[in-house]
């Protein structure tokens, strides 16, 4: 049987179908949440998954599959089993106000990231740094710090060192998103085209 | 506060009827004042296991939609084409990969889902079961199929489950070009050469039809999706989305000299509805079961993918991994 | 400048990257993993659009437009090295072929940032970005990889045999080396190899691959004038069969 597409004629695709043997069970791997800041003014947001073997696939993965259009000043990604979440609460209620955790009796402080949730639909937003020692320790600061004014509905707290950023110089892999035209309706015009045949066929009438 | 998510296994779906009436009655409030519902959230069985289908068809529809276009993307006309078709096909890939994750969040592995598209349980969009003979074909695919998944999209988009909603958003803002690319080929060929007209006029001709099916069988032969709209899972009927598609397009085909092969079709000024001659919906069904030109090798082509890159998921396979469900 | 010398190197840097872009497309939704498959994409369509900057500067000097030069020459006209048109083979083929060649490409543009050549400069400094991502994807995979099962190092060290004389081709010096040399324009190929050799060795290293003895490995030249497999007329027939529909038609 040949196919249409001439990258098909080349394998032979049905001796593959035969061959097909159930998946294991991390076939797909672990999943890596993904966070993105798109201008240097804006905070981290979360994005979306990317499933990967390790942090660094993953990382080079979310590049491709969340910042290869628009802009982009920095990605971040960590294993979704490294994240520590707070219940979701209804709209009106803040989650500060219905969970209280006793912080954590170690005295090793960490940086934590934290992310808040302010309407039910929207992402994940991060909202700064804080030392802790350990994840219910930084709720309770988080709190203290950020919890100033808009409800918050759901908390994420994850360990710094858990997240790979990019560095500093790897900021230039973005570089030229804004120069891919081709992937912009702007690059699209054809009314010209259309009124030159409408034009074409009124004259021939 | 937990940690480390948490997958749902469950074996028998509940009914409506089993479900916790203070619970469901909350669940249906929120949606009915327009709140998203999110993955940790209580939801009826019913909610969860009609969301995973439908955000796990639309997945799948995706990446099988890459294989038409994909035929021609090693031959495309140009640079400016050749560029343009190769971001289109990945941006379908890489929507198939959010809408994945999107149904993920409800429970349901990415494993299980390429198993079930693969093994041919689970179904993906019929106007991927046809052939893409010429560039035309592509033209065709490229502007007027995704128009039509537009339609559907932007109805979606305004669905109630979080994260379906915005994987959609990240969707249409990458859709923007598709649309503007597939309408920039077919003019030029309908308004280029004579070969390339006649080229344009016999794949619209052969393509109809299957548009025609695009949205899904005739409102009075669909079943009942009464608790679906209430739930905000399917946001209008298929003979709407239909009716907005034919409205919003056949205006557009029309002003480029080519001809649409139904005579009854026309807007009928007084409904406002169009009307046409109604689709062949046995043809459907013969064809959404498996009997279609092309249904085998959409099916097999993803059969070879996973498996001749079976050996590269293996050789990076952590055996003390373990998944954790993702969580938004 | 010896203008012919530096469109001599413009084809030639030019005809490899859309040719291997064109190659690496073909994996376009049939990848071993989804988000590897959308990567790799990227990754061709950045080098299809480097390609059309380098044509752009040569029809910037006389010679004709992107998609004339790109779709309207036969195989023989082509300056690519026969790496980029070998058939894509299975991944491990693949990857292989983009670390040998991408690692090369990000040591020719780095220096190619200082050329006399203003146009070749820019492009160059412009695209780097693009091409650590290249060389950061090649490095992750290749030491993953062989470093992983039995069967992957097998299989990645297969490729690397095969790949590896065609590879040394990428350095096929040119007909005008000395003037490129003298004129600043490039550092020449001489020097790109050496560097070339010690990047690949340092990535290599970290693995249970090896590379072949560089002194018994027969380099595949000619692709430089016109010599090629006979997998590259068969591509460009593929590439060019709707433009040839009708080259004079807008598409």
């Amino acid at each position: 049987m040949t196919s249409l597409d001439p990258r098909l004629n080349r394998v032979d695709i049905y001796k593959y179908q035969q061959e097909l043997q159930p998946k294991d069970s991390m076939d797909q791997f672990e999943t890596y949440e993904v966070f993105l800041q798109t201008k240097e003014s804006k905070p981290y947001q979360h994005e979306g998954i990317v499933h990967a073997p390790n942090r660094d696939m993953a990382f080079l993965f979310a590049k491709e599959q969340f910042s290869r259009r628009g802009t982009c000043t920095g990605l971040s990604v960590v294993r979704t089993e490294h994240i520590m979440v707070s219940p979701m609460t209804d709209n009106d209620e803040n989650v500060y106000d219905l969970v209280s955790v006793e912080p954590e009796k170690n005295t090793k402080k960490e940086t934590y990231e934290v992310f808040y949730l302010f309407k039910r639909g929207k992402h994940m937003q991060h909202q700064g740094s804080v030392s802790a020692v350990g994840f219910h320790d930084a709720y309770i600061q988080a709190g203290a710090t950020y919890n100033t004014g808009k409800t918050v509905l759901n908390v994420w707290v994850i360990r710094h060192d858990d997240m790979l950023f990019n560095t500093e110089d790897e900021r230039v892999i973005w570089s030229t998103l804004s120069e891919k035209k081709f992937r912009d309706a702007i690059a699209y015009k054809a009314l010209d085209k259309i009124k030159k045949f409408k034009e074409e066929q009124l004259a021939s009438k | 506060m937990y940690g480390g998510g948490n997958t749902f296994e469950k074996l028998k779906t509940k009914s409506i009827k089993e479900e916790n009436p203070e619970k469901l009655a909350e669940f249906e409030a929120r949606i009915a004042r327009g709140e998203k519902i999110e993955p940790s959230d209580w939801m009826p069985d019913l909610y969860r296991k009609q969301l995973i289908r439908m955000i796990e068809q639309h997945a799948h529809s995706e990446i099988i939609g890459a294989l038409p276009e994909g035929t021609w993307v090693t031959r495309a006309p140009g640079f400016k084409r050749k560029l343009a078709l190769m971001a289109k096909v990945q941006d379908e890939v890489g929507h198939g990969q959010l809408l994945y994750s999107a149904a993920e969040t409800l429970g349901k592995s990415r494993e299980s889902m390429i198993e079930d598209l693969i093994s041919g349980k689970s179904k993906y969009s019929n106007i991927f079961n046809y052939p893409a003979f010429t560039w035309a074909d592509s033209c065709f695919i490229s502007w007027l199929v995704d128009a039509g998944a537009i339609v559907n999209q932007l109805a979606n988009a305004k669905g109630s489950y979080g994260p379906y909603c915005r994987a959609l958003d990240r969707i249409c803002i990458e859709e923007s070009f598709h649309l503007k690319y597939g309408h920039h080929c077919v003019i030029h060929l309908a308004t280029g050469t004579p070969k390339q007209r006649e080229m344009m006029q016999e794949a619209l001709n052969r393509w109809w039809p299957p548009m025609m099916h695009f949205f899904g069988p005739s409102d009075k032969i669909s079943a009942h999706t009464e608790i679906l709209m209430k739930w905000k899972v399917k946001m209008d009927t298929n003979d709407n989305m239909r009716n907005q598609f034919l409205d919003m397009y056949v205006p557009k085909i029309w002003e480029l000299g080519l001809t649409i092969p139904d005579p009854n079709l026309k807007k009928n000024e007084e409904t406002r509805r169009w009307e046409y001659t109604e689709p062949d919906w046995e043809e459907f069904k013969r064809v959404i079961n498996g009997d279609g030109p092309c249904n085998k090798e959409r099916l097999a082509v993803r059969a070879m993918a996973e498996e001749r890159g079976r050996w590269v998921r293996r050789a990076l396979l952590n055996p003390k991994s373990k998944y954790v469900t993702p969580l938004a | 400048m010896n203008e012919v010398a530096i469109k001599d190197l413009l084809y030639k840097m030019a005809d490899d990257q859309l040719i291997i872009g064109h190659r690496n497309s073909e994996w376009n939704g049939l990848g071993p993993l989804l988000e590897e498959d959308i990567a790799f994409c990227s990754m061709a369509q950045d080098k299809i659009g480097q390609s059309l900057a380098f044509y752009t500067i040569l029809n910037d000097m006389g010679e004709s437009d992107p998609d004339t030069i790109a779709f309207t020459r036969n195989a023989n006209q082509f300056h690519n090295c026969q790496l980029v048109e070998l058939p894509i083979g299975e991944y491990d083929f693949s990857l292989v072929r983009h670390f040998l060649f991408d690692t090369s490409e990000y040591l020719r543009f780095d220096a190619l940032a200082q050329s006399t050549h203003t146009p070749i400069a820019e492009v160059s400094a412009k695209i780097k970005g693009e091409i650590q991502y290249h060389v950061m994807h090649a490095n992750t995979w290749i030491k993953q990889l062989g470093t992983a099962t039995d069967e992957a190092i097998e299989r990645m060290q297969k490729a690397i045999n095969v790949a590896f004389p065609y590879a040394l081709g990428i350095f096929e010096e040119s007909k005008y080396e000395g003037d490129l040399i003298t004129d600043k324009v490039f550092i020449g190929e001489h020097i790109l190899r050496e560097r070339w050799i010690e990047a690949i060795d340092k990535v290599i290293a970290t693995t249970e691959l090896v590379i072949p003895d560089l002194a018994a490995e027969e380099a595949h030249l000619g692709g430089r004038y016109g010599e090629h497999t006979e997998h590259l007329q068969p591509l460009l027939t593929e590439m060019t069969e709707v433009l040839s529909i009708d080259p004079r038609a807008e598409w």
